[in-house]
């Protein structure tokens, strides 16, 4: 095991959260926006933006985007937060949600105020220019582990997924929740055939009902629509990567979480609690579940990954641990971490743990993940209805 | 009217490379190889968590986008563990044009690799298959109809005196679902009537000419349609072979279009 001591340094803000990074966010509420919105994340000196593919429309899906999208504005890691807007009413419920979320600091920018994309382009790129320079500004203060909220991941699982990265990942996890951190267990699709172990370690019996119904309400949703979960599942990918059945992959996606007790289980991008283990409902799609995260307050992310993956988010740090050393070689500059030394022989669980314990501390406290490096900011809505016709 | 021969794709107006990112994981890498190549890509959201009926309609989805008569030639970028397998869409591809090539990010040595190989097989595409300039027959016009209120039989009766083809899309009230059937239906250029709450918006391949209503939010955003809600039919025909012939819409010209496709099934 590692010996860091708390050497934990963070943004404070206003509403007692911490955040990790003290990012400016350009955030379209209109898919026409989008484009205007990662010109100026472009330009400016460091600015981000994310692009989606909502028009406003008020539909089944609705009360989840706005839920999305506020959180995200919201979360601890943005320092401020541009709003570029066409000024509807639905616009303006996702910036009140936020505040009540904890939005920082905050700007409008209203296409219809100021007349074109054009202008919104050229005020944009000056607002976010002189924000990011604000941000630059502002110090680290020493901060407490419940600092901390992380986000479990994991993509592209393969036959050591289970045995190297989730585990070292458990490691480290039952590390933080032991000194207050939160973390947080997500994608309900991969602990299918695992539901009753996790169940198991819930604080209340009333909890471990709630993580075995989640996965049923998620297998009832795919089932009405005529599918059978158990036979999409272990994906193509995965089945390369060495997986036989749903089962394996779920057994060996639950060891992210450690052996620590559940305290909870959380909605999509429901807020997460300052300390303790959760799992959250989420959808496997590994964007929709890091833009999740991101607008459940998580503030940090470690995504273990077999066969590799690029993928990060505009604002949460996503460190890449590799399960395997052939990939981990192969694909160098995806990788943050390779766990694959377990399944060499190198070292024990305990000590990738332990590495792995000491990096998420290191990057919360500003080292640059590969993805960051990469400027990796995909984003996606989560939605449950048909969008066919809409 | 001018257009560019792209083979087997047909004559189109505009002469786009496309870059396709067959899963959102690969939309970052996609976007370099694009930006280094002035080629055309975009982000999306799918490719991969997804079952039943998407997988199917959202290979064919991006099948048609491959295939549009504005694309010169393609590069599939796909990350290798997801659903949409990127050689499998490839191959689809490659049987109707040979102006096809793909590459794998897991088997291209990472991020740098697969964006130093996308550039050389984009470069390379762009050699092999050129698009020589030549006369375009017959124009493929879509028209959104997202604005209940739009009145368009006059026009439809003009255009077709004149030799156009018209598809209308009037079955959403959102642009961007309207314009991905009107791209399935491979039309050249859209004219788009977007909802009276709905600003001016495009999509990536196809010159958007959008046509504002007089209600508030149009009225106020004048600067971003190409024509005001007083345009004679003359005058939007004028404007659409304008476009035809090379002018730039207003989004094309703020570089603005994304893709919606739709979708049956919630993501797994």
């Amino acid at each position: 095991m590692s010996s860091a001591s708390n050497s934990l340094k963070g943004f404070a803000r206003s509403d007692g959260r911490w955040g990790l990074r003290n990012h400016v966010l350009i955030l379209p509420l209109h898919s026409a926006l989008c484009a205007t919105a990662r010109k100026i994340a472009d330009e400016s000196n460091g600015a981000v933006a994310v692009s989606h593919d909502w028009s406003g429309e008020a539909d089944a899906d609705f009360e989840r985007i706005i839920k999305t999208i506020s959180g995200f504005a919201a979360n601890p890691n943005n320092f401020a937060t541009i709003f570029i807007t066409i000024g509807t009413p639905n616009e303006l419920m996702i910036i009140e949600l936020a505040k009540k979320l904890g939005l920082n600091k905050y700007e409008v920018l209203n296409v219809a105020q100021l007349g074109s994309m054009g202008k919104i382009a050229d005020v944009g790129l000056t607002l976010a220019n002189s924000l990011v320079k604000e941000a630059a500004a502002v110090d680290r203060v020493s901060a407490p582990w419940s600092a901390i909220a992380l986000g479990q991941e994991c993509g592209g699982s393969d036959a050591l997924s289970g045995i190297t990265a989730n585990p070292a990942l458990g490691v480290a996890s039952d590390r933080l929740v032991e000194l207050g951190s939160a973390s947080v267990l997500g994608e309900t699709t991969e602990i299918l055939g695992a539901e009753h172990l996790l169940a198991a370690r819930a604080i209340t019996p009333e909890i471990g009902a709630q993580i075995v119904e989640a996965v049923a309400r998620y297998e009832r949703s795919i089932n009405y629509e005529g599918i059978d979960m158990r036979g999409a599942q272990p994906s193509r990918g995965n089945i390369e990567g060495g997986l036989t059945t749903l089962e394996e992959k779920s057994l060996g996606a639950a060891k992210k979480a450690g052996s620590a007790q559940f305290s909870g289980v959380l909605d999509y991008a429901d807020q997460v609690p300052k300390s303790g283990l959760y799992f959250m409902d989420t959808p496997g799609h590994d964007i929709e579940q890091l833009t999740g995260f991101a607008a459940a307050g998580i503030n940090i992310v470690v995504f273990t990954t077999g066969r590799g993956t690029p993928t990060g988010s505009a604002i949460v740090p996503t460190i890449k641990v590799a399960t395997n050393t052939t990939m981990a070689l192969a694909i160098p500059d995806l990788i943050d971490l390779n766990a694959g030394t377990i399944a060499d022989g190198l070292k024990t669980l305990d000590e990738v743990g332990g590495e792995l314990f000491d990096l998420i501390l290191e990057v919360a406290n500003g080292k640059e993940t590969r993805a960051e490096a990469g400027l990796h900011h995909e984003f996606s809505l989560s939605r449950m209805y048909n969008t066919v016709i809409r | 009217m001018k257009g560019f021969d792209h083979g087997n794709r047909g004559v189109g107006v505009r002469d786009h490379q496309l870059i396709l990112p067959s899963v959102v994981c690969s939309t970052r890498v996609s976007s370099r190889i694009a930006k280094e190549m002035s080629a055309v890509t975009f982000a999306h959201q799918h490719g991969c968590g997804f079952i039943g009926n998407d997988v199917g309609r959202i290979t064919d989805y991006f099948a048609a986008l491959a295939n549009h008569p504005n694309v010169s030639s393609t590069l599939i970028v796909g990350l290798g563990c997801e659903t949409l397998q990127g050689n499998e869409l490839a191959d689809k591809l490659l049987s109707k044009n040979a102006s096809t090539n793909y590459l794998v990010t897991q088997e291209s040595g990472g991020v740098e690799g697969t964006v130093n190989l996308g550039i050389s097989a984009a470069e390379e595409l762009r050699t092999k298959y050129p698009s020589p300039e030549v006369a375009l027959a017959r124009l493929h016009l879509g028209i959104d109809i997202s604005n209940e209120s739009t009145k368009i039989e006059e026009l439809v009766v003009a255009l077709t005196e004149v030799g156009v083809d018209i598809a209308v899309a009037a079955v959403h009230k959102n642009s961007g679902l309207n314009f991905s059937d009107l791209m399935e239906a491979g039309v050249h250029v859209i004219l788009s009537f977007p909802d009276e709450n709905q600003p001016a918006s495009g999509f990536p391949l196809i010159p958007t000419i959008n046509v504002a209503s007089n209600s508030p939010l149009h009225l106020a955003l004048t600067n971003d349609f190409d024509l005001t809600s007083t345009a004679t039919t003359t005058e939007i025909i004028e404007k659409i072979y304008e476009v035809v012939n090379g002018r730039l819409t207003k989004v094309e010209e703020i570089g603005a279009g994304e893709i919606i496709a739709a979708r049956e099934v919630r993501s797994v």
